[in-house]
Formats: structure tokens, sequence, C-alpha cells
């Protein structure tokens, strides 16, 4: 036994644990493999465990330290990853039939970056089938249960992301977020989950869902676990056309100045959002309390046009989607049809027998609101209202630094819930889906337990482009008037066995 | 075909043509969104990427030299170049499209709205101006080879496979309005749009290669009538000779069609350089929805002015332009300095030549260009680069003839000893012995020991036979191993028979 518990140890102090010789990266290795052995069973976050990479990655940092040298930023800091991220030496399935065997054979720049910062990549994480859903339910491989309620749902569509950090199998962890899918699973599971602004982590490598919409970002138990995370993967690629030449700060070190003299807005008319429980809308006004009460200036605003946001994400989203998806053909790599006449023939079979249902849905919502004749009023409407939801928040941040919401209308739900009602399902995006159409950054930190079903609730914290450094010193002072317990029931039942704090 | 049946349909019928060309930008040392090298052929699949093999998760970055060259080619025909522009998504699948779709352009094309003047024919011909609708840039796809079938074409293949080599490769898009009214003057664009193309620099244009691809939209309509008729759309045609027959057969196709009280279907057809006939390849009745959508993948473009004047200053002098300097500067024909200004490494070639051998020899040096040194080319099958001939030996080879040196038709050996071995003119001459005499002392000797020897025909010559000075001529010739200057020769022979 390692005797690391690593649901008590944030990133930062493993790295200088390490540095220190109290213990190794291997040892590091080792507390995440256990857990995942005592949990993993039930939880079913991870697709694939990469221990050989993992232990190498180790033994890179374990001789480092051997030789004096300094340790980067996370340093033996066990990691998992999304499985649409390439890494070579993994499978990248994208918890799809259709890539079931696909076998990496480039590195994700994220991904790539995460690991020179001396990160050990434990293992690829569950998620709805091609990041579509909110649940992990649409995963061709089982979903991903809630570490604090294994009857619930993790959220999704980074479900297994959000879940190994919620259950101690890894510290930090890598999502991807295109209309929520990292601050609701935050939410759900009482972790940090933090959207970049579009450009700011590179997209190359990661499977596209929604090109202008996706943005990879970290989940971490702490704010600044997620900000050191932030830091190793950020910045411009050539790679990618759509990354921002714009510097990357130093965002752990801006965490400490507190919230004195923030502007914060409550969006209060998303308040009275369809299905918003009351205890959810009184997190926002408990939180605004908390930021009076340390001295930020609290005010209100709204976004009219925020509304709109759910429909012109199910336009666009899917849009981009059916075309990203076209690749997946059955000619180059993953599924084949077995039986196929002709070429048509082998593009319906492969397709039809390697995309779930969810992933059918989205790719002809896509290729109607595409077609000719269609175009214009869906395609084209819903590109309209995108510009008006960028024109509110750029209104809204003439007069705030922050802005607040809840992340999602109510907490974690029970399988099956909602799975045969796909509208309901989109719901649980309401409020997080207008950022990504919007492209600035949004963070959600967790802000108490709900009284009636014990499960976490999530602030969700709205900055401006590329003011992630604002937003995460806004979190990270919530984040210790809050006081949050991040360790679920069901890991405190394993004992603790040595903690760092 | 006979010509004379064009010209009795195109007697009462009005053909409306108007040309799709594909030019790859081989200029480019990379693909059009990635870091693979563009060339043509190799090992399948060798020059790929994640990117250009499309794999999950790769994503396209821009080539700013392509984008710059493709304005370059709005700038050069009169093109409006767009400030705003921006890629597009054109969706189908077919297998030798790694992403099932084709990043191109749609409705902000990087050039517009240019025109292109051409001459038709020779001295006589007419001047006639065709619209440039749009110039825009997309990636190449990759290539199908077919199994089993006949000719490698997909009827009857047992399976497929695909090179993606070529895919991505940045492949630059002309469409002309339909102006063009005879496959002459088809012909005409197309190989004024070669030349300009070449004097750019921006690819190959190699026609059999596919690097310039010319594909037409043929339509007839009754003469008068203002309605245009179908069109189908003729592709393969890897020649001029090719566009021009191709052209030529659908409309006389069309116009049986339509004498024949049947209608034109709207269809794509495939144009059979041995067959000589166009054959129908697939209906376009249903057209293609290909779901253009504006590629998230880049950001929209937004050039500065000042950009496009710097790219302007960078266009270089095109054919037109280079052939009215050829005809002020150097007097040369017409007819040849088109045809020299025409092809970018012969003008090259051309004023090379030029350069060292001096203006006032140009019209020589053109003379040798278009005479031997083209027959040359012709009877090989070759380009101006492949030979071994250089523009210095055209220049040593006009000076030798220039300063007597050499006789015209010795010339004419040197130049072939040329061809074949690459050696300069200078050093066969030395090597041969081939120097020619002109002086008269030395041709006098030679000539009076030719008439003492022959005293019957110097009588007869004296008699009034002045024809028999060529046997005097070619005799001393042979003497002197032909090295004398025959109009030196000449002019000793008679004034020793005649003084």
């Amino acid at each position: 036994m390692s005797g690391i518990d690593l649901s008590v140890f944030p990133a930062r102090q493993i790295r200088d644990a390490i540095a220190s010789g109290e213990f190794s990266a291997r040892e590091a290795a080792d507390a995440a493999y256990e857990r995942i052995d005592a949990l993993d069973s039930d939880v079913h976050a991870f697709l694939q465990l990469t221990p050989e990479l993992a232990y190498a990655a180790a033994d890179r940092i374990d001789a480092l330290r051997a030789a004096g040298e300094d340790l980067p930023s996370l340093a033996g800091v066990p990691a998992g990853i999304k499985d649409n991220m390439n890494l070579v030496g993994t499978r990248t399935t994208c918890a799809s039939r259709i890539l079931g065997d696909y076998e990496s054979v480039y590195d994700c720049t994220a991904v790539r970056r995460l690991l020179d910062a001396g990160a050990l990549p434990i293992g690829k994480c569950n998620m709805d089938e091609f990041a579509f859903g909110s649940s992990t339910e649409n995963s061709a491989y089982g979903p991903t249960r809630n570490p604090w309620d294994l009857d619930r749902v993790p959220g999704g569509s980074s479900g297994g992301s959000a879940a190994v950090v919620a259950a101690g199998m890894a510290s930090i962890s890598l999502g991807s977020d295109t209309g929520g899918s990292i601050r609701q699973p935050g939410a759900l599971t009482g972790t940090v989950g933090l959207k970049p602004t579009y450009g700011r982590v590179s997209r190359y490598g990661i499977v596209a869902f929604g090109s202008s919409l996706d943005q990879i970002g970290p989940f971490g138990r702490t704010v600044e676990d997620v900000a050191l995370t932030l830091e190793a993967i950020a910045g411009e690629d050539a790679m990618d056309a759509t990354s921002s030449p714009e510097p990357v700060e130093r965002y752990s070190e801006a965490l400490g100045i507190g919230a004195k003299g923030l502007r914060v807005g409550v969006v209060r008319d998303m308040l009275a959002a369809e299905g918003c429980g009351e205890e959810i809308r009184a997190v926002v006004d408990q939180a605004a309390e908390t930021f009076a009460a340390l001295g930020a200036e609290v005010g209100s605003v709204d976004l009219p046009n925020a509304k709109h946001g759910l429909a012109a994400y199910y336009i666009i989203g899917p849009a981009e989607a059916s075309s990203n998806l076209a690749r997946f053909d059955g000619i180059r790599y993953g599924h084949r049809a077995a039986e196929a006449t002709d070429v048509l023939d082998l593009y319906m079979r492969s397709r039809a027998e390697g995309f779930g249902p969810e992933s059918i849905r989205r790719i002809m919502l896509g290729t109607y609101a595409l077609s000719a004749g269609y175009y214009d009023a869906y395609y084209g409407q819903a590109q309209k209202a995108r510009t008006r939801i960028i024109e509110d928040f750029r209104a809204a941040f003439e007069r705030f630094d922050i802005l607040l919401t809840p992340t999602t209308p109510e907490v974690a739900f029970r399988f099956g819930e909602k799975v045969d009602d796909p509208y309901t399902m989109y719901l649980n995006d309401y409020y997080t889906i207008p950022v990504n159409l919007a492209g600035n950054c949004a963070v959600s930190v967790p802000s108490g337990l709900c009284t009636t079903t014990g499960m976490p609730m999530g602030l969700q914290i709205i900055g401006d482009y590329f003011a992630e450094s604002t937003l995460l010193r806004a979190a990270a002072a919530f984040e210790e008037a809050t006081g949050f317990d991040s360790v679920p029931p069901l890991v405190k039942a394993l004992g603790v066995a040595k903690g760092g704090e | 075909m006979a010509k004379d049946r064009l010209a009795e349909v195109l007697a009462r019928y009005e053909a409306v043509i108007g040309l799709e060309i594909h030019t790859e930008i081989t200029a480019s040392a990379t693909k059009m969104f990635c870091g693979c090298p563009v060339a043509f052929g190799g090992e399948p699949n060798t020059r790929v990427c994640p990117v250009c093999l499309g794999l999950p998760g790769a994503l396209p970055v821009p080539n700013q030299a392509a984008i710059e060259w493709t304005v370059l080619a709005g700038l050069a025909t009169d093109c409006d170049i767009a400030l705003a522009s921006q890629f597009h998504r054109k969706q189908y699948f077919y297998p030798d499209m790694p992403k099932d779709y084709q990043i191109s352009q749609y409705d902000l094309p990087f050039c517009s709205g240019g025109s292109l003047e051409i001459e038709v024919g020779d001295e006589g011909g007419y001047r006639t101006t065709v619209g440039i609708t749009r110039i825009h840039l997309e990636e190449d796809t990759g290539k199908m080879v077919h199994v089993g079938g006949s000719e490698g074409r997909i009827a009857g293949a047992t399976h497929s496979l695909v090179d993606f080599n070529r895919a991505g490769t940045p492949l630059m898009e002309l469409v002309t309005e339909p102006d063009i009214r005879t496959p002459e003057e088809a012909r005409c664009f197309a190989r004024k749009l070669r030349s300009i193309w070449l004097a750019l620099g921006i690819s190959d244009c190699n026609m059999e290669e596919g690097s310039m691809r010319v594909d037409a939209n043929v339509s007839i309509r009754p003469r008068g009538a203002t309605e245009l008729g179908v069109k189908s759309e003729v592709k393969n045609m890897n020649s001029f000779k090719a566009l021009h027959d191709a052209v030529a057969y659908e409309i006389v196709r069309q116009a049986d069609v339509l004498d024949g009280g049947g209608r034109v279907v709207q269809e794509t057809r495939h144009w059979d350089a041995g067959a000589r006939r166009t054959s129908g390849l697939r209906s376009k009745e249903e057209a293609h929805d290909y779901r253009y959508f504006p590629e998230p993948d880049m950001v929209p473009f937004a050039f500065d002015p000042e950009w496009v004047d710097s790219l302007a200053c960078r266009l270089p002098e095109l054919p037109d332009a280079r052939r009215d300097r050829y005809i002020a500067a150097f007097g040369l024909p017409k007819h040849d300095a088109a045809l020299l200004s025409a092809e970018y490494a012969q003008a090259c070639f051309f004023e090379e030549a030029v350069e060292i051998a001096g203006a006032d020899r140009a019209k020589q040096i053109a003379n040798w260009m278009l005479g031997e040194l083209a027959a040359r080319l012709n009877a090989d099958g070759a380009e101006i680069a492949d030979t071994r001939i250089r523009p210095p030996m055209i220049a040593e080879i006009v000076a030798l003839v220039e300063d007597g040196a050499i006789s015209g038709k010795q010339a004419k050996d040197v130049f072939a000893e040329m061809a074949e071995t690459g050696d300069a003119p200078g050093a066969i001459v030395e090597a041969a012995g081939m120097k020619q005499v002109s002086d008269t002392a030395a041709i006098e000797a030679v000539a009076a020991a030719v008439l003492e020897a022959n005293p019957n025909e110097v009588a007869s010559y004296r008699a009034g036979k002045s024809g028999l000075i060529g046997f005097f001529v070619g005799a001393v010739m042979r003497e002197m191993r032909g090295q004398g200057n025959p109009q030196v020769v000449n002019d000793v022979l008679r004034r020793m028979l005649e003084g």
C-alpha cells in the first residue's frame, strides 16, 4: 500500500512531497491504482488504464529527483484523460463502437503539455459517446456512476473525468466542454471544473464535436489544482489556427488576492428558468452574500438573449458535429461493416452499426439544419442568436468582472430518469451553454450539499474573454469562504490513510 | 469529326461555354492545411500526416503562401481581391476525401469579377474578352485506383485503392463566365491562362499529370435565342487539343440530339481521347446538396489593403506585356513575339540568350529558337528545360554565323551536334576544323587550281553556260573541305571567270 490518499493531497503538495523525498512518483501512481482497484468496478470512470505510461512517466520524475533536477509544476501528479483526446500508446474511442479499436498515432497538444509538466497518465476516462450527453449514459461501454451516490449520474459528457477526481482515483483530469461538459459534471460531483476561453487551450488532437464551441479544460478538487493544470495546458499552438497568441498568465499565483473590489453580477433573469430548483436558486443568493462579505461590489444583471442559447446550441452543435463525424466512414480506420455490397452500402452499414442512438440523433439534426432550403431558417438564425448572446455578455462585462449563475438547474439525477426525454436532458446545460456560444470562460465551484439529496451543488462563475486570472481568483475566494468538503462518503468509508493537510 | 460539320452546326446554333480550371499550386512547398510536401507521384501514402489523412482530432492550418499565390492569380486576371474572406466545408462522401468534406470556398472567394482578353487565330484573327467569375482556393482530394476493371475506371472494378499523397494539395479553381463561343476560344483561353500561371510561377501546369485540369460546361441554343440551353459538364481533357476536340464533339453531339427532336440531359460527360468521344458519367439532374457552412476550424480572414498592394508589387511581367516589349525592343514580328512570350521557360531562355548576344541579334536568336530548336523539341516531345541546349550556346552559334566564322549550313551541323553532345558550338567548330575561310588570297589560289583542272567547263561557261558557276563553287568548296565562305568563293570565281 502506498499509504497516500489522493482525496486529501492537492496537486501542488504531491509535487512538493516528491521533490522533498517524502514519497516517490511511483508511489503516487500506486495510490491512484489502489483507489481504482477499490472503487472503479463500481464507479466505472475509466475505459482504459495505462499503467505502462504512468509508471514510465513516474520513473522519469523519480530520475529527475534523484539527479537533483528541478521538478516541473505537476511532477508525479496522477491525471485522468477524457477518451476523446489522442495519446500515443492508448486507444481513443470517444466511448463509441465506431472507434472501439482505434489506436492513437499522435498526441493531443493539451495532453502532451500536461505530461510535459510531469503529470502521470493514469488512464482514459469514460464519457458520453463523442461528448453527446449530460450523464455518460450515452457511453457505448456503460455509464459512469456518481461517487457521491452510485445510483445517480456523474453528469456528462466528461462524467468519467469528473468521477476520477471526485473519487480520488486521480488528482486532476482533462475534460472537454462544448455546452457544459466540464462544468455540469463538476457541479454534480463536487469538483472544480473550468471551461477556458475559446482559443485558450489548443484543440489539436481532441476528437471534434462542435469545432466553434469545444474547449479542453481541467478538473480538480481545488481551484489551485485547476489553475496549475490550466497553466500547463494553455497557450498558442501552431497546429490549431483558432488557438490564441494571448500570453498565458500565472493563474495559480493570483489566487490569494481575494474578492475585495471585484464587481460581481448576479444573472437575475436566468434564475427564473424552467426546472430550476429552489435550493439551486438559493445557491446563487448565498454566493452573492458571500462575495459581498468578502468586500465585492454585488449587483444584478440580465442576459435577455441567453434563453435562446439552448435552441441555438442544438442547431450549431449538431451542424458542426454532423460534419465532424462524417470522417468515421469505415474506409481508413474504425469500425467497418463486414458485409457491404458497394461503397454507399459500406458507409451506411458501418455508420449505422458504429454510432449509438444519440450520435445518430445529432448527425440527423445537424444534417437537416444545414440542408439546402433550411440553412437560413436554422443555422443562419442560430448564428444571429449567437451574436445577440455575445452582445449580452459584452454589455454585462462592461459593468461587472464576474457573473454568477447556478451551474445546473438541479443536482445529479438518477439513471434512466431522463434518458428517454432528450429535451429535459438538454435542459441540464441551460446555464452553461450561453458561455460556449459566446466563447468566454467559466468555472463551476462546489457550493455545498443539497439538504434533501445530499448531492453536491455547483456555482457557475463566468468571466470575460481571457479573464481566467480574475475568474480563478474569485473562485478561490469563494472556495475558501465556503469550506466545501470534497470527499464523498464512499471514499470516506475506505478510511483515509494519510493526508497532506 | 469534320471541321465543316462543326462550322455547319455553329451556323445554326450558338455554343455557350464556360470553363472551370483547377490548378494545383505546385509552387507551394507544403500542402494547403499541413506541413506535408507537395510533389507528384511517390510511393502511395508516404506524403501524409494526421491532418491530410483526416485522422480524429487533427486540425487544418491555412497555408499563407498558397493564399498569396491565389491573390496574385487574381491580380493578374483583373479580379477584385476580397478583403474579407473565409473557407467553407463542402460536404459529400467519397473515399478519396479523408474527412468526407472538402475545405473549399463558397460565397466569399479570395478573387472575383476578373476578365481576360484573348486573341483567337493568327493575323486576321479577333480579340474577345472572357469574364472570370471567381478564383477560389481549396484542397485537392486523394487518388482512387480502381482495380480489375478496364482502363482503371470504376466500371467492372473488383476493388479500389486510395492514395492520399495528393490529398490536401493546394488547389486553385477558376470559374469563367459563359462567355466562350467556340472550341478554339476555349483552347485560346486555357492556353493564355496557363501562360500567365507559368509567368507567375504558381504551378507547373502539367495537364497530363493533372496539375492543371480543365472542365468545360457546354450548351447550345438556336442562333438569336436568349434563353440558355441545358448544359453538360465535360471532364478528363488532359491537353489543349483534347479540350478543343471534346468541346467540338459536345457541340455537335448536342446539335444532333436537338435536331433529332430530343432534349439534352444535364450530366457530367467523360472525354475519351482514344475513342474521340464523350460519354455520360452520372446524371446531375438531382443536384448535390453539399451543405456548405463556414469552416469553424479557422477564423475568417480580414486582409489589409496594403498587403494586397504589396502582392501587386510582386506581379512579374505578364505574357502580353512581354510580347509587346519583344516587338518594341527587338523588332520581332508579332507572331514570333507572341510565340516566345507565351511559354515562360521559353521566354526566359530567349532573354538569357539575347542578354549574351546583344539586342541587335535578338531576331536571329528568335529564328533559331522557333526554327531548329522548336523542331527538335517537337520531334523529341521534349520541353525546353529538358534539352542539352542552353541559351549561351544559341548566342554563340548566332555570333559564329554573324561574324562569318561559319556558314549557315555549317551552323545547322553544329546545332545538330550540340543538341546531341551538349558541347559548346566553338568547341565543335574547332574540333571539326570547321572554321570558315574568308581570306580572298587563299580562295583565289584554290580557285585558280580548279579552273586549270577543268578547261572544258571554263570554256563552256565563258561561252554563256553561266549555270556552271555552281559546279565551280562546289569544286572549290570540296577542295576547301567545306570551309570556304560561300559568298567569297562565289565572288572570286565570277571575277576570275569573267575578268
